[in-house]
């Protein structure tokens, strides 16, 4: 059958500068989806600063290149602007460009909600970013904790009050994000996409999006509860009150929020594999039910963040229980990948790298997980450098070794074109060499008794370890500056990519790269979990021309 | 550095670090496990090594694979769990056979130690000067009672045993029994405001007859509860 190509709308072309009312004002989850990984990646950027100032005034003993109160609050700003702007934002944005693409749906269930949903991000970010500007910032650290925040310790701080105004925006965008996954995904998948056979990306973004909708209100009660105390004189968690109750409810958050920002990036993977090593991913079924037994056990563990408050010894036990048994689905989806692999016939190209990049770096932040589970041992461990190891482990060798691996797969999609290969194995290289530089002996500083958040130390025996992890950060972001350069110069002039230049398996890979508005000329049949492959096999697939993007 | 703790002085902190090398023996295995499968993958199922044209088997699983390294972490798991819980039964509940009892109460910014008989030492926060030694008698099973005054403190010497929270509201429990005398730094370990990293420690155990007689000269002194400020509301 021939098919007509549409003409694109002039105004929707494939550049980045398109007119400003159309970023402002577009509906279209393709657009939305790149605006809210542009934003992610300059929370990236400021996040990281944050980190190099951190790192030189840690560099060595006894340093004054910030002082005690400037050192807070930039420790808290690159946890928030970490965690809050750039992770769970990045695969939100991923999320939200690919995920009706993958169902084989024309846009999101509610665009307007989706455009109120961005939008109210950027909002949250400002908010935050204006405690700056009253001279003090949140110096809490990023979880916040009361008493510390209440108005007996910070009377003239306006810092903490916009940071929990920044974080109830952020919750309420989350929630509109999650609910019109949830809707796009059940109502309005293509003909033939049955539930068993949607692509794991999408059955990760359902996990995720379940668990947001839990936990992102008792974040936003744990915020609006401290502005009570704060403006209204309550005392929940004042002094005189229960500062232990602050702590429940944040981590009854706080810790699924480490699945939002990691149930994303094992769907990347689980997408990535099988494709660069052409073999179906191994055990489908007990991936999907990995992805929900993570989402049922990691709502039952939050007080392992606190096992030296003085707990039952009984109730420290069952937490300690359940979170050593989120090793068990997530050992299924890792031996689940290393079986996808075994035997393949594996292309090396850079976002296959970064996939085992995330491989040999996210085992050892599961692994120090299992000694920060154990009770006993984590009243040696919580709160030292050891933690802070092991978190970055899990965030940067885990979520954005993924996100690195998804934009170098996704990238050709988006843009119509290619990252520059030898830039992009620069960038692996540097990457993978100065994150584990940076945390692989960041451990040791734990185990010898250095505290996380102390803003200088006086003992000469962490100098030599802190010395080499403050160089080693430097060379993350000398690999960020080539990553920087390439998404501009490939954006720009990189090598045209063709609508499939991996011989994907999804249905992304059916349409021209970008897709167009409506996403595709002619929804592909779907009959498996891998449509576009088997329509590929069977000589049905319809190459319809690539289009040329023109030049930024 | 170190991939272990400082050596234990005290039962519990001993408690903890035959832990931490019994979860290593097996984290160790694991890890070299994994990292080899995954090593074996990477040289050996390269497109660029194989013979042209190799189709790779187009395998969609195996439930026996499947079960079984589901099984084998269930099983590493709850033996580390179970493991980890005698070890959390034995030394870290409340004790009631102590032989001496300090209240250990965190403020901003630093520790004061009182003694039954109303001694205190108080640790006044610094990040340069040493600050004065909670003292302890050896081989004496001492029973720390920890209060919070203004926000969350946490104290912890790694080489005694781990933290104990200082939470205002509600008293939290530790204990010590160091058998040698000898001197052990820590510091505060829960973000408590812009003196956080000044909340020094310093433990030192003393043989009975050193503790009477530095006892003695505190009290001469007059270093009453009376005596110590009462801590310093926060600017």
């Amino acid at each position: 059958m021939a098919t007509t190509v549409l003409p694109r709308p002039k105004a929707y072309d494939d550049t980045f500068f398109k007119p400003i009312s159309i970023w402002l004002t577009t509906t279209d989850h393709k657009l939305i989806g790149i605006m809210y990984m542009v934003t992610a990646m300059i929370s990236f950027v400021i996040g990281g600063i944050f980190a190099l100032i951190i790192r030189l005034q840690l560099s060595q003993p006894n340093l004054r290149l910030v002082d005690d109160s400037t050192y807070n609050q930039l420790i808290s700003a690159h946890g928030v602007t970490m965690i809050f702007f750039f992770v769970t934002i990045f695969v939100t944005g991923i999320a939200n460009y690919m995920v009706p693409i993958m169902v084989g749906a024309r846009d999101m269930a509610f665009p307007r909600v989706n455009l109120l949903g961005f939008w109210l991000i950027p909002v949250s970010i400002i908010l935050y970013y204006c405690g700056f500007f009253t001279g003090h910032a949140l110096d809490a650290g990023w979880t916040g904790y009361a008493p510390l925040t209440e108005k007996a310790y910070q009377s003239h701080s306006l810092g903490v009050d916009f940071w929990a105004m920044s974080i109830i925006v952020w919750a309420i965008s989350g929630i509109m994000a999650s609910t019109n996954f949830l809707t796009t995904i059940v109502a309005l998948r293509a003909p033939g996409m049955r539930f068993s056979r949607l692509p794991l990306f999408v059955w990760a973004q359902i996990s995720t999006s379940i668990l947001l909708l839990v936990v992102g209100a008792p974040l936003a009660a744990a915020m609006i509860l401290l502005e009570f105390d704060r403006q209204l004189g309550t005392q929940f968690f004042t002094t005189s009150g229960r500062p232990v109750l602050y702590q429940h409810l944040f981590w009854f958050f706080g810790h699924p929020e480490v699945y939002v920002m990691i149930l994303p990036a094992f769907g990347m993977i689980s997408e990535i594999v099988p494709v660069f090593a052409r073999k179906p991913i191994f055990g489908y079924m007990s991936m999907v039910a990995a992805l929900f037994g993570i989402v049922f056990l990691s709502m039952t563990v939050w007080a392992h963040h606190m096992f030296t408050v003085g707990m039952n010894t009984y109730v420290e036990g069952f937490f300690m229980l359940m979170t050593m048994l989120i090793a068990v689905p997530t050992g299924i989806k890792f031996f689940n990948w290393i079986a996808t692999a075994w035997w393949g016939s594996i292309d090396f190209t850079v976002p296959i790298k970064f996939v085992f990049g995330f491989l040999a770096t996210f085992l050892i932040g599961g692994i120090t997980g299992i000694y920060l589970a154990s009770v006993p041992v984590d009243t040696q461990l919580h709160q030292s450098y050891f933690v802070v190891a092991h978190l970055h482990y899990v965030l940067f060798g885990g979520s954005v070794f993924a996100i690195f691996a998804g934009i170098y797969y996704w990238f050709p999609k988006i843009t119509g074109r290619l990252l520059n290969r030898t830039l992009g194995e620069w960038h692996f290289w540097t990457t993978f060499i100065g994150f584990n530089g940076t945390f692989l002996i960041m451990h040791t500083l734990g185990l010898e008794g250095m505290p996380r958040r102390i803003w200088t130390y006086s003992n000469e025996a962490w100098a030599a370890t802190n010395i080499i992890i403050t160089i080693s950060s430097f060379l993350i972001a000398f690999s960020v500056l080539l990553f920087l350069i390439n998404i501009v110069h490939s954006w720009n002039q990189g090598e045209i990519a063709g609508n499939d230049p991996w011989q994907g398996n999804t249905l992304e890979w059916a349409t021209t790269s970008p897709p167009p508005p409506y996403n595709f000329e002619r929804v592909p049949a779907v009959r498996s979990f891998m449509p576009v492959r088997d329509l590929r096999e069977s000589g049905e697939l319809i190459e319809e021309p690539p289009v040329v993007p023109a030049p930024v | 550095m170190s991939p272990i703790f400082p050596e234990p002085v005290s039962p519990n902190g001993q408690g903890i670090y035959n832990t931490y090398i019994g979860i290593s023996i097996v984290a160790i295995i694991v890890f070299v496990g994994v990292e080899a499968a995954l090593l074996w993958v990477v040289l050996r199922y390269r497109r660029s090594t194989q013979p042209a044209g190799y189709v790779p088997p187009q395998v969609h699983g195996h439930t026996g694979l499947e079960i079984a390294w589901t099984l084998a972490p269930l099983v590493i798991v709850l033996a580390i769990a179970g493991y980890s819980f005698a070890e959390l039964q034995k030394d870290f509940q409340p004790i009631s056979h102590s032989q001496m009892l300090v209240v250990v109460s965190g403020h901003q910014f630093g520790w004061d130690y009182e003694y039954e008989n109303g001694v205190v030492v108080h640790q006044e926060g610094s990040l340069t000067a040493e600050v004065p030694a909670f003292v302890v008698p050896t081989n004496t099973l001492v029973k720390l009672q920890f209060r919070g005054t203004d926000v969350i403190h946490s104290w912890w010497v790694p080489a005694i045993s781990g933290k104990t929270d200082a939470v205002p509201g509600y008293d939290n429990f530790s204990w010590l029994k160091i058998d040698k005398p000898g001197k052990w730094r820590g510091e505060c370990a829960e973000l408590c405001g812009t003196g956080h990293a000044s909340m020094q420690i310093i433990v030192q155990a003393m043989d009975k007859s050193d503790f009477d007689a530095w006892m003695a000269k505190q009290k001469e002194s007059g270093a009453t509860p009376s005596a110590s400020p009462s801590p310093s509301p926060s600017k």
